[in-house]
């Protein structure tokens, strides 16, 4: 069976057709501890996501099943119609339509800020060199730092090092971005720059999935929150919704701790 | 690694420069009066200055006892002088001695090259430094004039002069075995009684000196020159290019050999004894070691002259493989003489490897484009296929490639597989395709060459001394490299086999001394070789010192590998690079740079290893020195003079690729996290 069929037998089973990531019952043990149980979510195309949850209720664990850094137990994993599963060339083909910026940056110290960014588009997407170094000037003109692409990320700032992950995950033309904890490792007064990155992403109609801590911004960009606690999804609602009006006592006192 | 390398220099070259700007504005740190730094550094308390004056004392002591090893009149330095051929290439013949000129004019213009287009080259030596060295020798000559033991007075005949304890002096009988008191007639040393040596006075002893004093003062004078005439300190820390200063100085250094009357030692084509000390350095010395130099500097003007064009980075990969060719040219093509069976060539060699350019590259050509997919990889699997089978047919005697050809095969099956990770657009392609067309010519040219008979002496003995020596380095270093690469990332590979494989391998190994291994592979390598095939001993010593080297730059390699860290892996991933991709571009080139410290520590260790070559018959450079130099009917049990000389070479050797291992720590560690 060929991806393309795969593909069309997932979609008529189980999914509409702007459903790009299914979650569906999804189980994550390490070794006794379970860490995600039976996740059930859908997120449709252009949609933002953000997932909320206090630190240990599997929100990253959870983001990183979906372009497999993390291998799921039980349930499965649909992202634009493939199915992830042991096989190679569903995840590669997954990896390549999703974009992820990490808490901790993970630039490669040893490269330049624009080898960086060419660095997949040159060899996952075969692109020619020419065009991949433009497509990484107009992405660091995008985040905000033209002047940087002969730096070494060691030289840059935090924010600006995110702001660098953001445009190297974008080079790829994912249709899919996954953030997990982007602004956590910041100073305070960088974090604005990256969330300005990412809110003018959202509003271009990328498909997102956001873990974080910044209320604000959850509030500002989201189109949905999930809550997530002890690796089960409590709540799920629209901003409106779950900052005004929450029904789980779970994130009553989620939100009394936090606000 | 592939990218980037060029724009790094440039960066590491502004990273400098703005280092050096900041420097200039930064004020000078008050220097302490002479007094005053004594005092805090050397006798700020009672046990500190106890620690200085002890240690001072024992240094002076070792150094005297050095220079009188030195320059006592029992040492024979014209066994060093008249063997210093020898115990470089031993026993290569001197009619062909152009081919050991031409090799290190090869070595010169690479150096020389690599080191002009060095982006960076560094802020050199300060004036302030410099005057310090000048400073340093001049004191140092001076205290060793004064401290080394005066000479021993000798007679009309040139005998030592000596005197009985009570200080009347001793004349020798005429068979020089009878001690006569001048005045009471014969009489012999009492029981116990031992002569004494007599030594000029202290006052004659200096004055003998002049040379050394004239040397002492004038170094002495170039640095109160320097200190004195750059004034201030801003002037001090005016910096003098290190490598055209290195050049000067070896320049001034080779100049002195049309000047200077070093000498002129050696065995003339009788194997007769040539010692001249009133004569310049032979002709046949003196010009090829000044043109030596010149080539040196010209390819330095040229790297340099070329270093800020297009063509710089192009040339750097074109010179880095000449490097790692260079040993096996020299060795297989230039130093020996290739006897080649010409209509073989022809009809075969150049038929086969035009065939495999061809072929390959179209197959590379086809592999490498990125719509092809899975037939691709169908493709590649079948090439290993018949490639492994042609082995196995051969091992069977089914039938029987050439093995060149077998070789090439399996080296086309193994670039098909890999071919996907270099897929791109139609310059990327091609660039495959030079590639593998290139790395055909090498193979070919070198295993034709390889495979002549020669015409220059005796396979192993045709070099020795520390030809040996630098050969088996470079050849282990050249080798052990991409080995321990491998086994480190099988170590810590996911895939089983290869772990288990891994580990076995690097812990056998290590659990073996290393002297061990060298005599198993003198005796045994036969056995696991196919019947009729002979390795020579220096090329079984040689696989010896790879493998055992391999082991342990893996565990180096291996521990550059853990400290990158799993975000590095992630990221990756994520990207959707492919495992090799991933290792090839992001983890390795971070490894390595983290293992640069303990990688040179291997490689100088290596070096210095090869001396156990001596003990498995191998002529190298220890054993010139001890064994073959001793042995002359000449200097019968002259060794010291030729331990300590290799011992300063081997020092310089070591010392030498530490210094370039700190300067490459420097160089790559800038704009690191």
């Amino acid at each position: 069976m060929t991806n393309a069929d795969a593909t069309i037998a997932v979609n008529s089973e189980l999914a509409a057709r702007d459903d790009m990531i299914i979650s569906d019952g999804v189980d994550k043990w390490y070794g006794d501890f379970q860490a995600l149980k039976g996740v059930t979510a859908t997120i449709k195309e252009k949609e933002v996501v953000v997932v909320l949850g206090p630190s240990g209720s599997g929100k990253s664990t959870w983001i990183r099943c979906i372009n497999r850094l993390e291998q799921h137990q039980n349930g499965r994993i649909i992202v634009d119609g493939v199915e992830l599963t042991n096989d190679t060339r569903n995840i590669e083909k997954i990896r390549s339509e999703v974009g992820m910026v990490f808490q901790s940056f993970n630039l490669f110290p040893h490269l330049t800020v624009r080898d960086n960014i060419t660095l997949a588009p040159l060899w996952v997407r075969k692109k020619p060199r020419g065009e991949a170094e433009q497509l990484a000037a107009d992405l660091l003109e995008r985040v905000g730092i033209p002047e940087q692409a002969d730096k070494f990320p060691g030289q840059l700032s935090g924010g600006q090092q995110q702001r660098v992950a953001i445009a190297r995950a974008l080079a790829m033309e994912p249709r899919i971005m996954l953030f997990d904890e982007p602004t956590s490792a910041l100073d305070p007064e960088m974090i604005k720059e990256v969330l300005d990155v990412m809110k003018e992403l959202a509003r271009s109609g990328m498909t997102m999935m956001v873990v974080t801590h910044e209320m604000g911004f959850a509030r500002e960009v989201a189109d949905r929150i999930i809550f997530m606690e002890s690796g089960e999804i409590v709540e799920v609602g629209t901003p409106e919704h779950f900052f005004t009006n929450p029904t789980e006592d779970r994130t009553k006192l989620f939100l009394s701790q936090i606000l | 690694m592939v990218m980037g390398t060029e724009r790094l220099d440039e960066a590491t070259a502004e990273l400098l420069a703005n280092v050096a700007a900041e420097d200039a504005k930064r004020p000078d740190e008050p220097s302490l009066p002479f007094g005053e730094w004594v005092k805090k550094n050397l006798f700020s308390s009672i046990p500190n200055a106890f620690l200085t004056i002890f240690f001072s004392l024992l240094t002076l002591f070792a150094y005297r006892q050095i220079l009188n090893f030195v320059f006592s009149e029992e040492r024979r330095w014209e066994g060093v002088r008249v063997n210093l051929r020898g115990l470089f290439t031993f026993s290569y013949p001197a009619s062909q001695y152009h081919r050991i000129w031409i090799t290190l004019g090869i070595v010169l213009v690479l150096s020389g090259m690599s080191m002009g287009l060095m982006k960076s080259i560094g802020r050199g030596f300060s004036i302030k430094r410099i005057s310090m060295w000048f400073f340093s020798v001049g004191l140092s000559l001076v205290v060793g004039i004064l401290l080394r033991e005066p000479s021993v007075l000798k007679d009309a005949d040139g005998l030592a002069r000596w005197s009985f304890p009570d200080g009347s002096p001793i004349t020798r009988s005429e068979t020089g075995l009878l001690l006569i008191r001048d005045d009471e007639g014969v009489s012999l040393l009492a029981e116990g009684e031992s002569p004494l040596l007599l030594r000029e006075s202290f006052g004659s002893a200096m004055s003998d000196r002049g040379w050394w004093w004239i040397i002492a003062v004038f170094a002495l004078g170039i640095g109160s020159a320097l200190w004195f005439g750059f004034g201030d300190m801003k002037r001090r820390t005016t910096f003098i290019p290190a490598i055209p200063l290195t050049f000067g100085f070896l320049g001034l250094f080779i100049s002195s050999v049309w000047w200077y009357q070093w000498g002129h030692y050696g065995r003339d084509d009788a194997g007769i004894l040539i010692s001249e000390p009133d004569r310049l350095v032979a002709s046949t010395t003196r010009i090829p070691w000044t043109i030596l130099w010149f080539v040196l500097v010209l390819a330095y003007v040229a790297g340099r002259a070329l270093v800020r064009t297009e063509r710089a980075g192009l040339t750097r990969v074109l010179i880095g493989f000449s490097a790692l060719l260079t040993p096996f040219v020299t060795y297989f093509v230039i130093l020996r003489d290739p006897d080649l069976d010409w209509a073989h060539v022809w009809s075969t060699d150049i038929p086969m490897a035009l065939a495999f350019m061809v072929g390959g590259g179209l197959i590379m050509w086809i592999l490498t484009n990125p719509a092809i997919g899975e037939r691709g990889r169908l493709i590649a699997t079948a090439l290993m296929g018949i490639a492994v089978f042609n082995w196995v047919a051969a091992f069977f005697g089914w039938y029987a490639m050439l093995q060149k050809a077998r070789i090439s095969f399996l080296l086309l099956a193994l670039a098909a597989l890999a071919a996907h990770n270099f897929a791109g657009d139609a310059r990327q392609r091609l660039r495959s395709v030079w590639g593998w067309m290139g790395a055909m010519v090498i193979v070919h040219y070198l295993a034709t060459m390889i495979n002549t008979a020669e015409t220059v002496a005796a396979p192993d003995q045709f070099a020795g001394g520390f030809v040996v020596t630098i050969y088996i380095a470079v050849f282990t270093m050249i080798f052990s490299f991409p080995l321990g690469v491998i086994l480190a990332l099988g170590r810590t590979s996911r895939m089983p086999l290869f772990r288990v494989m891994s580990t076995i391998y690097i812990e056998v190994v290590r659990g073996i001394p290393f002297i061990t291994i060298l005599f198993f592979f003198a005796v045994f390598v036969e056995f696991f070789l196919p019947e009729g095939m002979d390795l020579a001993a220096l090329a079984s010593a040689g696989i010896a010192f790879t493998l055992f080297s391999a082991a342990y730059l893996a565990e180096n390699i291996r521990g550059g590998l853990q400290a990158v860290r799993q975000g590095q892996y992630e990221a990756s991933d994520a990207l959707g690079l492919t495992t090799v991709q991933r290792t090839g571009f992001i983890i390795l080139p971070q490894a390595l740079r983290v293992s640069i410290p303990p990688l040179v520590g291997a490689v100088i260790a290596t070096f210095k290893e090869t001396s156990l070559l001596s003990i498995v018959g191998l002529t190298d450079f220890l054993r010139v020195a001890n064994s073959n130099i001793p042995g002359q009917t000449e200097f019968l049990g002259v060794k010291r003079e030729g331990l300590l000389f290799i011992c300063l070479i081997y020092w310089i050797g070591s010392y030498s690729m530490s210094k370039y291992s700190q300067r490459l720590e420097k160089q790559l560690g800038v704009g690191e996290r």
